[in-house]
């Protein structure tokens, strides 16, 4: 048998995963019901590992977390790194930029993700949140250091 | 053909995850934890691992990141971290999947099937070869259970899960909920599919949950093992001695009572099949 043609096998594996993350245009075939089920369930399966990365967004989106998501994914498609880390944070700038509510604790999730995924340099940002209490949040991502947070109590802290 | 690597004896086992090492601490009977390779990071063994290490559990690092049946070779770097995973935990073997991960760089975050072809096999092969040069330890290969099948096979699963187990000389792990799954959703006789595995290969053997949604059987590893899946332990256990049978449970996780209770599910189904194997 001659060597195998990875580069042909290669591009075979890239349409049936774009397929399954787009749910449509799957290669010549594949069973159409088939391959539905496994795109919805991989999907699923990419938005639980999202909303495990990602707990105070998940409650944030509530029961709507999972439609949101799939919704992001499947027109994300190409883009989809298929990291949670990365994902969720795509999907929680998505969801910014449509100016959906996210609270307080999904916003920290958003700072602390951009810090961790920056690879070099020094990244600085600030937020003024209200829970548990008003504060000004500050995040850093420091060479050596890694990623680090000090929060600094506006007004009169409630207990 | 490759020879056969030398099977190590390991007892009832389970999927470690820190959720549910407490749980697993307590349970007595166990000789063995499966633990995901790329959750150890370079820093110390989660103390749940060393603590298991120290009551005399063996540990099998078990790979979801290599992408054998990807077209691309192995990563160097994801083989030196198997491999050192391995050292670390006094591994007898470790294990990974006959699936793909990623492919044109992207991660797909699920293992998904190969094309049961001629092809296929061959760069499993090389890749299997490549994979196996880099590791300390026997490998143990798994099937996957997939919704979704190629076109244009030239053979069927099992068939070409046996050519490639014979052609490297790997163990098999072999995966009754993943063939219970597959089985199930694309119309074949388990039993049947069950008995031309290479049992004599089996390294160890996977018992997870799963659940039928709209007709279809969902292998989640977050749900109860059904009754079809125990069957099919017992039912293996009558036609062979597999060195380990282990529960898998990833997510969803129940209390401790339940989790036992499934460990026992599944001893009782091993010694229900020993039994009539040794009194046919």
């Amino acid at each position: 048998m001659s060597a195998p043609d990875r580069g042909a096998y290669a591009e075979r594996q890239a349409h049936l995963l774009d397929a399954l993350l787009r749910g449509d245009d799957f290669p010549p075939g594949f069973v159409a019901a088939d391959a539905d089920a496994a795109g919805v369930a991989l999907r699923r399966k990419r938005g639980r590992a999202v909303a495990h990365a990602w707990p105070a967004l998940a409650l944030c989106l509530g029961d709507a977390f999972e439609t949101r998501f799939d919704e992001f994914d499947r027109g994300a498609g190409a883009s989809a790194s298929g990291e949670p880390l990365r994902d969720g944070l795509a999907f929680a700038l998505s969801l910014a930029e449509e100016d959906e509510p996210l609270g307080d604790d999904a916003r920290v999730e958003m700072l602390l993700a951009r810090a961790s995924l920056r690879r070099r340099g020094i990244w600085l940002r600030a937020a003024c949140l209200r829970e548990p209490y008003p504060r000004l949040l500050l995040v850093a991502r420091l060479p050596r250091a890694g990623t680090r947070q000090r929060s600094f109590a506006i007004g009169r802290a409630r207990w | 053909m490759r020879p056969a690597a030398i099977i190590t004896r390991l007892g009832a086992g389970a999927g470690w995850r820190p959720q549910i090492d407490g749980a697993l601490a307590q349970v007595e009977e166990l000789g063995f934890i499966e633990v995901i390779a790329e959750s150890i990071g370079s820093g110390p063994l989660p103390p749940g691992i060393v603590a298991a290490r120290e009551r005399g559990l063996q540990v099998v690092p078990h790979g979801i990141g290599l992408s054998l049946g990807g077209a691309e070779r192995p990563a160097p770097a994801r083989l030196a971290h198997l491999a050192s995973v391995a050292e670390r935990v006094g591994a007898p073997l470790v294990s990974e999947h006959i699936a793909f991960v990623r492919a044109d760089g992207r991660e797909a975050g699920h293992l998904l099937p190969v094309p049961c072809t001629h092809q296929a096999l061959e760069i499993l092969c090389e890749n299997v070869a490549i994979a196996q040069a880099a590791l300390p330890v026997p490998l143990a290969l798994e099937h996957v259970a997939a919704l979704v099948q190629w076109p244009g096979a030239e053979m069927d699963e099992v068939t070409f899960v046996r050519a490639l187990i014979e052609r490297t000389g790997t163990l098999l792990l072999l995966d009754l909920s993943n063939l219970y799954a597959n089985a199930l959703n694309h119309g074949y006789d388990a039993l049947e599919a069950l008995e031309r595995f290479p049992l004599e290969r089996i390294a160890y053997v996977h018992v997870g949950g799963g659940v039928l949604r709209d007709g279809v059987y969902h292998d989640t590893h977050s749900h109860p093992v059904v009754p079809g899946v125990l069957h099919l332990v017992e039912e293996l256990c009558a036609i062979a001695d597999p060195p380990g049978v282990m529960l898998e449970r990833d997510d969803d996780f129940p209390p401790p009572s339940e989790l036992v209770a499934e460990l026992r599910a599944i001893a009782d189904a091993v010694r229900l099949g020993g039994e009539r194997r040794v009194r046919p």
